[in-house]
């Protein structure tokens, strides 16, 4: 199945070579984890790190689903 | 005495005279400093019913005991008053280098009383404190008045003064220190307009010494460590500024967007933080030793919005951009830069606009009224209406006075994105509940800057919180609006404070903040008095606030947060349950009905 990877920020660069912007689409195994995406391309999976899934606050062990949106950004105050 | 002078400048601008006055210790140990010392002050010296405009107001210029001293961000200073925007009380934080200055010139606060009969600036180098006329500054822009100043008085002084907004007594006017950073929300350059002051400049070598000189130098020399080890990972605020969060809020479906007509903005890649990188910014720029440096030195080289200048900070991207439906970066840098020059806080001149924009487009403003078109998105339009609001000029006179008196002007309150009256900053609090019991219980209206909650809600910091969810949003809220109160009072930057300063038990607990607040002062708080003195400084606000009449029935929100749902993203269908909120923080505080119970007033010394 399908779902894109938007990393924000400082974590663009972790992103595959080639990458537009900072969204990419991947194609996963069916049943895969927030983690098992996130983790070949180096994003931290601790307190570090924010994940949403499709806009709403996330686990790192959170199941996939065909056409799912994954954000994820380093935790820093600012704004 | 150590870490504060202990003494203050008075200024009676009535009958051009100055005065020096020693400060009570108890009162310092007290209320901190800063913003704590400021409101027991005004609380004491001003009836909260004065008309903010008035001679009767004063205008409180305050540096906190970590001002001026090695602590990180040891930068800010704030300004108090009465907000002519509110009629509650203003305390707006700024940082650069005035603060710093403000400090070594030998005082802990300046209070401007009564109104000069002709324009003044107020010129102070230590004890040297001299009133001087100001004629020949009155009208001129932010940048002129500045150098004209640094020229008249001292090349290495300081500078804070008003713009043409201020001394129009724009509603929203800021006052701009170092040219380019703002003590900007409520109004309070429009208080120092209406008392003549056009500017103030100050410089000094006098600064208190510190009670555990060799102690604060080694927790300073600590805390620089970890945040530059933080910023070698790469950190955002130095890489992006704080111009990447709009991607952030943009994927929380919370990026104010069109008048908060939605959350999600589908122009947002052109107008953020990496956009920037890639086109106009020259680097990044620090307030006076702060080792984060998360400010944008920027120029847009040529074209019609050719300028330079300082930002934009994201809560610009929120105002004059996405809420204004506006993806040109350059006509948005523009916007940016004339409202710095002019003397305008660009979040409720960002929002007014973008209230303007949708009442036009809504057929309720037409263009004999407007004067020219007001769609989303027209980047001209937006500037000329800063242009129009900085001299109150057509229809800029009207957008003057702030979103909330348009709306109502034309009975259509619902187009006015504010809480007591001020714009709101840019979290949608419909996607971020804890955001909207902020916004509605703020001392100073809508604010981010009074007890950001987007930290947990948006940012993960100190820990992580759900912003969809109510539950435990009361205490958190209140938590946070204690904290900043602690560091508005202490003199340090919130960026810093809350990652580096503070630990996550109790929510927000201020183990280093304190030690820092000991080392400099000698005052030897515990973590849990310096909470309480905070506390005591919230709750003397509220005070002042109750006496102001802008009490509980004050504290709510437009009635768009309140009963439209958001129309798209993951907050769709949400409004801001502030009715299941208002009564747990109220219960929290002990303030039975928004009132502070008399066992409470008692158990804080008040
Ligand atoms: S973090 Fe940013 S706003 Fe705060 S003191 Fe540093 S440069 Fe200034």
């Amino acid at each position: 199945m399908r779902v894109r990877v938007k990393l924000i920020a400082n974590y663009m660069k972790l992103l595959p070579p080639g990458t537009k912007g900072n969204t990419v689409e991947l194609e996963v195994a069916a049943g895969a984890t927030i983690g098992a995406v996130l983790m070949p391309l180096g994003v931290p999976l601790d307190d570090s790190t924010v994940l949403l899934l499709n806009g709403y606050q996330a686990e790192a062990d959170a199941l996939l689903s065909e056409g799912d949106v994954i954000t994820a950004f380093s935790a820093i105050a600012g704004g | 005495m150590y870490g504060w002078h202990g003494r203050l400048l008075r200024v009676d601008l009535t009958h051009q005279k100055v005065s020096i006055e020693t400060i009570d210790p108890k009162l310092l140990k007290d209320y901190i400093g800063g913003r704590g010392l400021a409101i027991r002050y005004l609380y004491d010296e001003v009836d909260p019913q004065v008309e903010p405009l008035s001679p009767e107001n004063k205008l409180i210029f305050t540096t906190g005991p970590l001002t001026a001293t090695t602590a990180p961000t040891g930068n800010r200073y704030m300004v108090v008053t009465k907000s002519p925007l509110t009629g509650a009380l203003a305390h707006s934080n700024s940082g650069g280098d005035f603060p710093t200055w403000m400090k070594r010139s030998g005082f802990d606060m300046y209070i401007f009383e009564g109104r000069a009969e002709r324009p003044v600036y107020v010129w102070v180098n230590e004890d040297a404190v001299e009133i001087r006329p100001a004629d020949h500054l009155w009208g001129k822009e932010v940048p002129e008045t500045t150098e004209t100043l640094l020229a008249e008085t001292h090349p290495e002084a300081k500078v804070a003064c008003i713009g043409p907004a201020g001394e129009k007594l724009a509603l929203m006017a800021a006052i701009m220190n170092d040219k380019h950073r703002a003590a900007a929300r409520s109004g309070v350059g429009a208080v120092m307009g209406s008392k003549n002051l056009k500017a103030v400049v100050a410089m000094g070598r006098k600064n208190p010494a510190f009670y555990d000189d060799a102690g604060m130098r080694a927790l300073s020399v600590e805390l620089s460590k970890e945040v530059g080890v933080d910023v070698k990972k790469g950190s955002n605020l130095r890489i992006y500024g704080t111009a990447y969060v709009p991607q952030v809020t943009n994927a929380l479906g919370i990026l104010p967007t069109r008048n908060f007509q939605s959350g999600v903005f589908e122009g947002v890649d052109k107008i953020d933080g990496v956009a920037l990188k890639n086109t106009y910014l020259i680097t990044h720029k620090p307030c006076y030793r702060c080792p984060i440096s998360c400010g944008r030195l920027t120029e847009v080289p040529e074209g019609k919005y050719a300028g330079k200048g300082e930002g934009p900070e994201y809560e610009t991207i929120a105002s004059l951009g996405s809420a204004c439906g506006l993806d040109d970066l350059a006509g948005l840098l523009k916007a940016n830069y004339r409202c710095n020059e002019l003397g305008l806080d660009t979040i409720s001149t960002g929002l007014t606009i973008s209230a303007a924009m949708e009442m036009y487009e809504k057929g309720i403003l037409t263009d004999e009224q407007t004067g020219m078109p007001l769609r989303f998105g027209d980047a001209d339009a937006v500037i000329e209406m800063v242009n129009r609001i900085g001299y109150r000029q057509g229809f800029g006179d009207v957008l003057a006075e702030g979103s909330y008196r348009l709306a109502e002007r034309y009975d259509h309150p619902e187009m006015s994105i504010t809480a007591r009256k001020q714009e709101f900053p840019g979290y949608d609090p419909r996607g971020s509940q804890g955001m909207g019991l902020l916004y509605a219980t703020s001392n100073k209206g809508a604010s981010h800057m009074e007890g950001d909650v987007a930290y947990e809600e948006v940012f993960g910091v100190p820990v992580k919180s759900d912003p969809l969810s109510t539950e435990g949003k009361a205490e958190l809220v209140a938590r946070f609006q204690d904290a900043f109160a602690l560091i508005d009072s202490g003199g340090i930057c919130v960026f810093f404070a809350i990652r580096y300063v503070f630990t996550k038990e109790r929510m927000v607990w201020p183990v280093r903040l304190t030690q820092l607040l000991n080392l400099t002062t000698g005052a030897n708080y515990t973590p849990e008095e310096a909470m309480q003195a905070a506390e005591r400084v919230y709750t003397l606000e509220r005070l002042f606030l109750l006496k102001a009449g802008s009490g509980p029935e004050q504290d709510t929100l437009s009635p768009r947060l309140l009963t439209e749902p958001l129309p798209e993203g993951p907050a769709k269908g949400r409004v801001v349950e502030l009715d299941k909120m208002l009564p747990e923080y109220y219960a929290y505080r002990n303030w039975p009905g928004g009132i502070p119970a008399p066992e409470k007033l008692v158990a804080l010394g008040l």
